[in-house]
């Protein structure tokens, strides 16, 4: 579904992605793994075509399609989603009228109060709410790939079950998704296909053994990923 | 207020003509040089004898909204209107009022001066909204008065500006009133000039100046937001405006003069830019720019 080859992505001439090469295939759940700084923020705006002039190097396949050159818009409708972070405030707009304005369907209603609806998008909402939000307005979209970027912030372990519960009622044979977290109790929660681990710019090791890279990271941290037999390099 | 819903107005001028005039039971509408010729007490609030407008003289109590449109649809039609609203004690009203051309490029000039007087407790809550073409010139300078325990909600919206646009408004509130206004223009090929200002001028007197700018293609923005605090009371200016376009600018003025050491006014104002951020986000929703802009745009001057 998505390739991604030798990706290098530059911002004040300093490498944030080094070279890095990526294959998700259709109907499989990546996890993205790696501590804060890593670059995987950037990986998922490069993906979504955000900060395009940063792009040094590297293409972007999707099906059968370069994108590497769309807009973020262009690529939204090919069917590529991201979920932010840090989601901005459009103030004086409210969600439902947002989310008509986005959605292919009315499902998404589902995921949210009528209270949130009649809200402005993202503004005052607590950090559950924003994960709610952003998940209702990417599965509105109908995409057939969905980037979740740090799942897990700004909400406590209750919210998170519930968030990983949806995200993985979402996930079908017919789609795919990238899991972005620097937190490996994520994937205990998530289950993923295929673990992807991110140091430096540089996408170090690819396994299906998320148990085994999560005993290690709750273990060890990040340095040990450095030093393991699954490394790519 | 749409044309097609003018039929419904209790005054309606097109042009120089008065094509519809009706007034609820009890109250009073009439064009301002007959008010003046009738009712001596109206000279003091008008400056001379007026050449065109409205008199609406409010003395029972209706709940429905009144209906004022005055409309320009011939080719460099002139219109100079003198106009005279009173409420009286203890009402509650609502006003609808339109001003706009019926067409593009008639080059129309609409000149407005008007006093509003709400008396005591009267409450106001008015929605102007001005609807114009891009060859039109327009000129309105309002004075509201609200004497003591009167309450003003004032809206004005105008998001298709004339070529040349001078707004003034003045507000004098008295003892206990309540002044809230709502400023919002979205200029486009526009040059506008805005002049407001609330006189607190007695004790426990409130106001409230919001102003919401958006300066698109081709538009040039000045603004004078002022409150002034003679007694002790309290007042806030709000302006913040958007600059979309590269060829427009935007001026924000924003001045507070206090007299009374125990007035509390205070104000925030900011000009910029729409945030990346927020662009970003919309587009990663499959909103194309100019969509995203939109958006962001409709939902400031909401």
């Amino acid at each position: 579904m998505l390739k991604i080859k030798d990706l290098c992505v530059e911002a004040d001439e300093k490498k944030i992605l080094n070279n890095v090469s990526l294959e998700i295939k259709k109907g499989t759940f990546h996890v993205l793994l790696g501590p804060n700084g890593s670059g995987k923020t950037t990986l998922a705006k490069t993906i979504m075509g955000l900060d395009h002039h940063k792009l040094k190097k590297g293409q972007i396949i999707f099906g059968q399609e370069d994108i590497t050159k769309l807009k973020p818009e262009e690529r939204a409708k090919l069917g590529i989603a991201l979920t932010f972070q840090h989601p901005p405030a459009i103030k004086g707009v409210k969600l439902s009228e947002f989310l008509n304005r986005i959605s292919k369907t009315d499902a998404y209603k589902k995921y949210l109060t009528t209270d949130l609806l009649e809200r402005q998008v993202n503004v005052g909402f607590s950090g559950g709410e924003l994960k709610h939000s952003e998940l209702a307005q990417v599965f509105a979209t109908e995409p057939k790939f969905i980037i979740f970027d740090e799942v897990d912030s700004g909400i406590d372990m209750k919210r998170l079950e519930t968030i990983t519960k949806m995200i993985k009622e979402w996930i079908s044979p017919d789609n795919s998704a990238l899991v972005i977290t620097h937190n490996p109790r994520v994937i205990e929660l998530l289950k993923p296909d295929i673990i992807d681990i991110l140091l430096d710019g540089k996408i170090t090791c690819s396994t299906n053994n998320w148990n085994e890279i999560y005993c290690t990271i709750a273990k060890y941290g990040y340095e040990k990923c450095k030093e393991c037999k699954l490394s790519a390099d | 207020m749409d044309m097609k819903n003018a039929k419904n107005a209790n005054y309606l001028q097109i042009d120089n003509t008065i094509r519809q005039m009706y007034a609820s039971k009890g109250n009073i509408i009439l064009p301002s040089r007959e008010a003046f010729e009738k009712y001596d007490w109206t000279r003091k609030y008008f400056v001379e004898k007026p050449k065109e407008g409205y008199f609406i003289w409010i003395k029972e109590q209706t709940d429905a909204p009144l209906f004022s449109c005055v409309s320009i649809k011939t080719k460099d039609t002139r219109q100079e209107l003198n106009n005279l609203v009173v409420i009286e004690k203890d009402l509650k009203i609502k006003i609808r009022g339109t001003c706009n051309s019926m067409e593009e490029k008639i080059c129309g000039e609409h000149k407005a001066k008007g006093k509003i007087i709400l008396r005591q407790n009267a409450s106001l809550d008015y929605q102007h909204t001005h609807k114009w073409g891009n060859s039109d010139s327009v000129k309105t300078d309002y004075d509201f008065i609200l004497e003591e325990n009167a309450t003003l909600e004032y809206n004005y919206k105008n998001l298709h500006t004339p070529k040349n646009l001078f707004l003034k408004t003045s507000v004098h509130s008295h003892k206990n009133s309540s002044a809230n206004l709502n400023i919002v223009i979205n200029a486009v090929d526009s040059k506008i000039q805005v002049e407001d200002v609330i006189h607190l001028k007695e004790k426990n007197a409130k106001g409230i100046l919001r102003f919401r700018f958006v300066g698109r293609k081709n538009s040039e923005t000045k603004t004078t937001s002022r409150i002034v605090a003679e007694a002790s009371a309290e007042g806030h200016l709000d302006c913040h405006a958007l600059l979309v376009d590269e060829d427009a600018s935007i001026v924000l003025r924003p001045e507070l003069e206090n007299k009374n050491k125990d007035s509390i006014l205070t104000h925030e104002a900011s000009v910029g830019k729409i945030a990346d951020e927020q662009l970003d986000y919309l587009r990663c929703r499959g909103l194309s720019e100019k969509q995203a802009i939109d958006l962001i745009v409709g939902g400031f001057l909401r």
